[in-house]
């Protein structure tokens, strides 16, 4: 049998003639395994340019070059990444961190071309026979991101132990959730052109994860003059734009600089930033109040030399920070901390002088060779419906002032708060606290134009403020302030529909017929603020270019036509505290120059 | 898989188990008691088959993680036993005594991560690395990019940008 077999058995291997084959007959052609690892596509709509594709690869095979038809903007470089595929190993790092999602693989690997250079490409730039693919290689769903894309949460006192006192509500990191947090940030700078100040952002979080954090003030200071407040308060438009925010939380990163500020001590600071020897130009500064931007520009001022001299109208300083800003969000020890560094490097605060009043603006042109004034908004705007002139009517800005200066304020116990912002939420939080404590209840109910979904405020604000027993009843317009002698009833509204038309334009839409009343013995209005220009004689005022709603206009270098006066903060950019300081050392810049020019 | 955990136990130190999924689990043991354990497994327990033999470089504990991967052919499940050894003259006893193909594993390891198993075949001939010089490259102190930077010259045409000065360039050029 056996030999048999041997006999046929090359005639049975014929058989093999007919069979499929098992090695491939058009290798080009086979499609490869659904998760391969090819060519790169790239959704370059959801791509922002942040280049952490580029930092992670380690055969450095990717540069982020820019794109025809994309436009650099808040949030996006506008540049986008371009793979060299005599470097790429295609391990697919730079698909794991792409905080957008917008990089993947597609299961392509084959392509032939003569010419070396078509091996470098803006994958979904340029279009490829493989970009619409859905096999390949994306990114694994959650629990596979290469950094947290949750934050540290941060430690708030609850709402029992804070409705009846003005203690700091948040408490700060630990050095441990600090360094945490700071471990999330992919270093890549797209916050940076957000930030007013252009603060170095990736730079300070770098120190907290070095646990450097005297590089880290230095790096605070060479933008920003109050890391203590806007560590705290900072409106922090960074934080919006923030790269791992596009597939999680983004980056605290006003949390992070409070965290630097507050571990670094006030006696050190002049050490620290060698600040101890300033070399004196011998020129005179004057500058009309004591806000951010005023304490900005002295700052810088200061530095580079220049006797500063700021006259402030109230009896401290701090302007809006110190009077209209509640000590629960911004306590004033840490609000003094800033402030009392800048004075000591020279700077002087003349206080419960009024420009206009006191000293006249030419005399300060007459004693100094340069003026910067940062007077801020401090007139409350009125809603002026019939009843706003009545004795019980009064202005946010105006009771907050008081409450800081330590005035017995106006208190009923049913209050009514016209306005949807942070000032308004400021002030009822400020009412309800007041209230807890002399009446054992809070009574204050706060309405807006805007229905939720778009009111002014923060969201924390309003969550808070409910927690606090607040009433937010937001989405009527007011119509009338009824009034009995010397006693208010309380605020008659009407449902408001929409607050902007087509162009964004305000021109609220009402729906007459759905009433409602709100009883109070008091009305607060918290609807924005005016500047106070009276300090500028008429026949100066004349002369001086202003736009056609009143405003001074200014250059780059927040210098006015009149050459020796500088302006900036609220009355001209605002409406935050670190648009003021970033306006400030733009101007202590300008008059740098212009002093040195002259 | 319990029952050969349990049984295991009366054994052999075994310093923690996990169960990940049904069919697979990982248990740690000491580098002494290994191979007679990975041995007990392969000739009493019944998993005929090595999977693999990997390892991971834990750099800040100072230690290398080596995983064996068994598979029971029967019963359809795998067990890793895991061994920790010190980065330090990192050694391992060698196991190609119970599979053949572990000297490859073994060659591999001592190239990438440079662990010796003395008295595995060939253990330090090149495996893929041809005139290597520098640290073993699947070690985490090794540099890759650093590396390929100096060893692979830029192709002419490269330029990249930083993304935040690009975007001052573009969009605050003066301040
Ligand atoms: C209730 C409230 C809450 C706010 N919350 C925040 C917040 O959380 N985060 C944030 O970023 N911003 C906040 N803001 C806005 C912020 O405070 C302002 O944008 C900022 O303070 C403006 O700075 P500034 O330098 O222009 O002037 P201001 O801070 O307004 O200071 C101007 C100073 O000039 C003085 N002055 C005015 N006229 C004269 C004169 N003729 N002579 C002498 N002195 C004069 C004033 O007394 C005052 O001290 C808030 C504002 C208010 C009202
Ligand atoms: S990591 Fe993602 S979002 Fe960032 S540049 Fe690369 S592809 Fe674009
Ligand atoms: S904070 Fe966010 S946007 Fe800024 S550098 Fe870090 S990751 Fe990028």
């Amino acid at each position: 049998m056996a030999k048999l077999n041997d006999i046929l058995s090359p005639f049975t291997a014929w058989k093999h003639v007919v069979r499929e084959p098992v090695t491939i007959k058009d290798p080009l052609n086979r499609e490869a395994a659904d998760r391969y690892r090819g060519f790169h596509k790239n959704d370059i709509s959801e791509c922002i340019g942040c280049g952490t594709c580029e930092s992670i690869c380690q055969n450095a095979a990717i540069d982020l070059v820019p794109v025809d038809g994309v436009e650099t903007k808040d949030g996006d470089s506008g540049l986008r990444p371009r793979v060299d595929y005599g470097r790429c190993c295609w391990c697919g790092l730079c698909v794991d961190v792409c905080t957008t999602n917008s990089l993947s693989l597609s299961n392509e690997y084959t392509w032939v071309d003569e010419d070396p250079d078509n091996f470098r490409f803006v994958p979904g730039a340029e279009n490829k026979s493989w970009d619409s693919r859905e096999k390949g290689y994306k990114k694994p769903g959650n629990g596979y991101e290469l950094y947290n894309p949750k934050r540290e949460a941060m430690e708030e006192l609850e709402p029992e132990k804070r409705d009846q006192s003005f203690i700091e509500i948040v408490q700060g990191y630990s050095k441990e959730q600090a360094e945490q947090e700071a471990d999330r940030c992919v270093e890549c700078g797209i916050c940076v052109a957000t930030c007013p100040a252009h603060m170095g952002i990736p730079e300070y979080i770098k120190a907290i994860r070095n646990d450097d954090l005297n590089e880290g003030l230095r790096v605070l200071y060479d933008t920003n003059p109050l890391p203590e407040i806007c560590g705290r308060i900072c409106t922090h438009k960074c934080e919006t734009v923030c790269s791992v925010g596009h597939h999680g939380d983004p980056l605290s990163i006003r949390w992070l600089k409070r965290y630097i500020a507050d571990q670094n001590p006030a006696e050190e600071y002049k050490k620290i930033l060698n600040t101890e020897n300033l070399q004196p130009t011998g020129k005179k500064v004057a500058i009309i109040g004591s806000g951010p931007s005023g304490l900005s520009a002295a700052h810088y001022l200061a530095l580079m030399g220049y006797q500063c001299t700021i006259y402030e109208k109230l009896p401290a300083a701090g302007g809006m920070m110190r009077f209209g800003i509640p000590e629960y969000r911004l306590p004033y020890d840490q609000l003094d901390k800033d402030i009392n560094y800048i004075l000591s490097l020279g700077v002087e605060i003349k206080y419960n002088v009024t420009i206009g009043k006191d000293i006249t603006l030419e005399e300060l042109h007459n004693q100094y060779d340069a003026v910067f004034s940062g007077t801020g908004l401090h007139m409350g705007r009125s809603t002026r419906v019939p009843g706003t002139d009545h004795p019980k009517v009064y202005q946010a800005v105006d009771l907050l002032r008081d409450i800081v200066l330590g005035k017995e304020i106006p208190l009923e116990e049913n209050i009514v708060v016209i306005g949807g912002g942070n000032v308004a939420m400021d002030i009822t939080r400020s009412l309800a606290r007041l209230q807890k404590q002399k009446y054992g209840k809070v009574g204050v109910l706060a309405t807006s134009l805007e229905s939720e979904d778009i009111m002014p405020a923060d969201r924390e604000e309003v969550i808070e403020a409910r927690e606090e027993n607040a009433v937010i009843d937001p989405g009527w317009g007011p119509v009338e302030i009824e009034t009995e002698g010397d006693k208010v009833k309380g605020l008659h509204v009407v449902k408001c529909l929409s607050v902007f038309d087509e162009n964004r334009r305000f021109a609220p839409k009402f729906d007459e017929e759905q009433k409602k009343f709100f009883p109070a013995d008091m009305v607060v209005e918290s609807i924005g603020q005016g500047m106070d220009l009276s300090y500028l004689p008429e026949a100066f005022k004349e002369q001086l270019d202003m736009d056609q709603r009143g405003r001074i206009l200014v250059n780059d270098d927040f210098q006015t036509s009149a050459g020796w006066l500088f302006a900036g903060g609220d009355i001209i950019q605002g409406p935050d505290v670190i648009h003021g300081i970033a306006n400030g050392h733009k101007a202590a810049m300008g008059i740098d120059k212009y002093l040195s020019e002259k | 898989m319990q029952t050969i955990i349990e049984n295991l136990q009366k054994h052999f130190q075994v310093v923690s188990y996990h169960q990940q999924r049904e069919n697979l689990g990982f248990l740690i043991a000491s580098k002494e008691v290994a191979v007679g354990l990975i041995t007990h497994l392969r000739d009493y327990e019944g998993f005929a088959h090595l999977v693999l033999l990997t390892a991971v470089d834990w750099i800040e504990d100072e230690h290398f993680q080596l995983t064996y991967l068994l598979h029971h052919p029967e019963k359809k499940v795998d067990l890793g036993v895991r061994v920790m050894i010190s980065r330090e003259n990192a050694e391992m006893y060698s196991i190609h005594h119970l599979w053949e193909q572990a000297r490859t594993y073994q060659r591999e390891l001592r190239e990438m991560f440079g662990i010796n198993f003395p008295g595995s075949p060939d253990v330090d001939k090149p495996f893929i690395l041809e005139g290597w010089e520098e640290i073993p490259p699947y070690r985490r102190d090794f540099d890759t990019k650093e590396y390929s930077e100096k060893t692979y010259f830029p192709r002419p045409g490269r330029e990249t940008h930083d993304p935040a000065e690009y975007m001052k360039k573009k969009l605050y050029p003066n301040e």
